[in-house]
């Protein structure tokens, strides 16, 4: 996820290889391809097109759904997210932070009170727990987010008006036209092949 | 469930009924299977009973006491746990739960031999004048606490407690296995909904008795000692106890070929959650009782810790932060492990383990204090330590086994178990 995603203005300052791979298609018009994008009326043939798209080796799709299907994951193929991992790295360092400002603290301020040593671990749990415990929630969603490449204002799709309907009642397989697989025949004789209603062509601004 | 016309209904469970996993040899062990490990942990017990009577002649009776309540209160938090789970997952109508559910209501059931060996507690209290519960052999008005604590504290009303927890536990386990057991014969649905409607009420009772009965055998080793934290200390036991105790149980059916298709890595880990879920618990509570304690710092209260910090007993300290909260804590994190029997049987069973070691921490230390370390045996008497948590542990661990090994390993015809047979976590 490259920053000119979200500030496309950006792209002409920023070195060569840090700049989106040019279009390889365009339409009639000259617009760049974004990608092509098959409808479908029900879960069980969007899920069997989404299956033939995984197992013809495309990487960057996407599959759209009024509401949550259960196994979408294994019909995408993706794996497992990497996040609790990273997640549970920053809430135990957070931990460990959060003991150290209190130790670092209680050495430059001492107060005692009750007669309580300085030093005493016991008043320091609450706060660790506590750092610990909201910084990984921040964590994971600050890492949900960019990992997702959220938020994302723009989308080449919100152009397309049948798109729409992704809220309500229909499903959607979107192949970008960056996918190393992507030809614009073939892709779209794979998703006609997939049971779509219709397969449309997706601009690019 | 209520929406379904009987016609519908009938259909659901003849569908269940079908299902490749609802064989005969999947739900029933096989002749003699399970015979020899019964007799092991029988005779583990019998012999623990007899070494635990021999020491408290040769040795000390009080040590075999704490020794052996040591034991008793830890299989009796386990069966309560049985009794706790069953509830909250009628109540919550938790559907993937209806395979694992017949195993919790054989843990619920050992909760009669519990009582039977609380019983025996008692009476050796009452007829010795106080043994463990020391209180019963202080004349009240020697003692100035204690005479303001005399109106709960004395041996009738504690005979009359003791009866009610024991009503009300026979009475809601009762209750459950006998519904459960019919549900098998007729597939009456509305039994099911009987169960949860019990549930709601035999929760509050379950919380009150479970409390009660902890403050009057382990918080009463100590009269001057209170908490209003205790109920809920006993509890965190019990309902770690039971979860682990149910991850062992499936664990090892499942290893000998049992309950395949029923009790899949799907239940594990859900069961997996739980245990997680009532680790991290545990450590909240018994850390908020030291903290507030300790914050507090009113005598009769702080000496509790004191007592425990001192002799070598801050070891054990140390032993339950870390064995009862930090690894289960990293080691149950993990996915895999809570997906795997093996990995998840092992968390379960060091977690049952730091349950004796916590129950250690609450009941020795009373016998060692003050005037009482003089007939202390030291580390030569550690082996009656073991006999006597070895005899509670075997007799009830024989029993279990004999028990799970007699009866068929799931409920038959619950109404939801067409939704357990098909349960995914989905992540």
């Amino acid at each position: 996820m490259a920053i000119t995603d979200y500030f496309p203005m950006l792209s002409g300052l920023l070195p060569k290889q840090l700049r989106p791979p040019a279009p390889r298609y365009a339409t009639p018009s000259g617009s760049p391809v974004a990608g092509l994008v098959a409808e479908f009326g029900d879960v069980s043939s969007v899920c069997r097109a989404g299956e033939s798209v995984r197992d013809a080796g495309y990487t960057k799709w996407d599959l759209h759904s009024p509401f949550p299907i259960h196994g979408a994951e294994q019909v995408m193929g993706m794996k497992r997210t990497k996040l609790p991992l990273a997640v549970g790295v920053i809430g135990l360092s957070a931990a460990g932070l959060g003991w150290l400002m209190q130790w670092w603290m209680s050495i430059n301020y001492p107060i005692v009170v009750q007669g309580k040593p300085p030093h005493a671990w016991q008043p320091f749990v609450p706060i660790i727990f506590e750092s610990g415990v909201l910084i990984s929630a921040f964590a994971a969603l600050i890492g949900m987010l960019s990992l997702n490449g959220l938020p994302r204002p723009h989308h080449p799709l919100f152009n397309h008006e049948p798109f729409l309907d992704a809220s309500n009642d229909r499903f959607f397989i979107y192949i970008e036209a960056l996918d190393p697989k992507f030809d614009p025949q073939k892709t779209r004789d794979l998703l006609t092949k997939g049971g779509a209603s219709r397969v449309d062509l997706v601009e690019d601004l | 469930m209520s929406s379904l016309t009987n016609e519908q209904f009938d259909r659901m469970l003849t569908a269940a009924a079908k299902h490749p996993a609802m064989r005969e040899e999947n739900l029933r062990l096989r002749e003699g299977s399970g015979l020899a490990l019964a007799g092991v942990f029988l005779s583990i017990g019998a012999l623990g009973l007899v070494f635990t009577i021999a020491g408290a002649f040769v040795l000390n009776a009080r040590h075999a006491l704490a020794a052996f309540e040591v034991g008793l209160f830890t299989v009796t938090a386990l069966s309560l746990g049985g009794l706790f789970w069953t509830m909250v997952l009628h109540l919550t109508n938790a559907g993937w739960s209806a395979t694992v559910r017949r195993q919790l209501e054989n843990l619920m059931m050992m909760l009669p031999w519990c009582l039977v060996g609380a019983l025996i507690v008692l009476i050796l209290e009452i007829a010795n004048g106080g043994i463990m519960l020391s209180w019963l052999g202080i004349d009240p008005h020697t003692d100035h606490l204690l005479e303001h604590k005399s109106p709960y504290l004395n041996p009738g009303f504690l005979v009359i407690r003791f009866v009610i927890y024991a009503v009300v536990w026979m009475f809601l386990a009762t209750s459950f296995w006998r519904w459960s057991k019919a549900q098998d014969q007729t597939g009456d649905r509305w039994l099911t909904a009987k169960a949860r409607r019990l549930s709601a009420p035999g929760l509050i009772l379950f919380a009150l008795t479970t409390a009660f009965f902890a403050f009057d055998f382990l918080m009463g080793t100590d009269h001057r000692f209170f908490s209003t934290m205790w109920g809920v200390y006993y509890f965190a036991s019990a309902a770690l106890g039971g979860m682990a105790a149910l991850m062992i149980i499936t664990s090892v059916l499942r290893g000998m070929g049992y309950l395949t298709g029923l009790v899949t890595s799907e239940h594990a880990h859900d069961v997996g959650k739980l245990v997680f879920g009532f680790t991290v618990f545990w450590a909240y509570i018994t850390f908020s009782q030291y903290f507030l304690i300790w914050y507090s710092n009113i005598p009769e209260e702080s000496a509790w810790f004191v007592n425990r910090s001192q002799d070598g007993w801050q070891n054990l300290g140390a032993v339950l932060i870390l064995g009862h909260f930090i690894v289960p804590f990293l080691v149950l994190l993990f996915r895999d492990v809570k997906r795997n029997p093996i990995g998840a049987s092992i968390a379960a069973g060091w977690l049952i383990l730091m349950i004796i070691a916590d129950m250690v921490w609450i009941l020795r230390p009373m016998v060692y204090l003050g005037d009482l370390k003089a007939q202390n045996p030291g580390p030569a008497g550690w082996w009656l330590d073991i006999a006597g948590i070895a005899a509670a542990v075997g007799l009830w661990g024989g029993l279990l086994i004999h028990r799970i090994r007699s009866g068929v390993l799931v409920p038959l015809k619950d109404p939801r178990l067409g939704e357990a047979l098909k349960h995914q976590n989905w992540v």
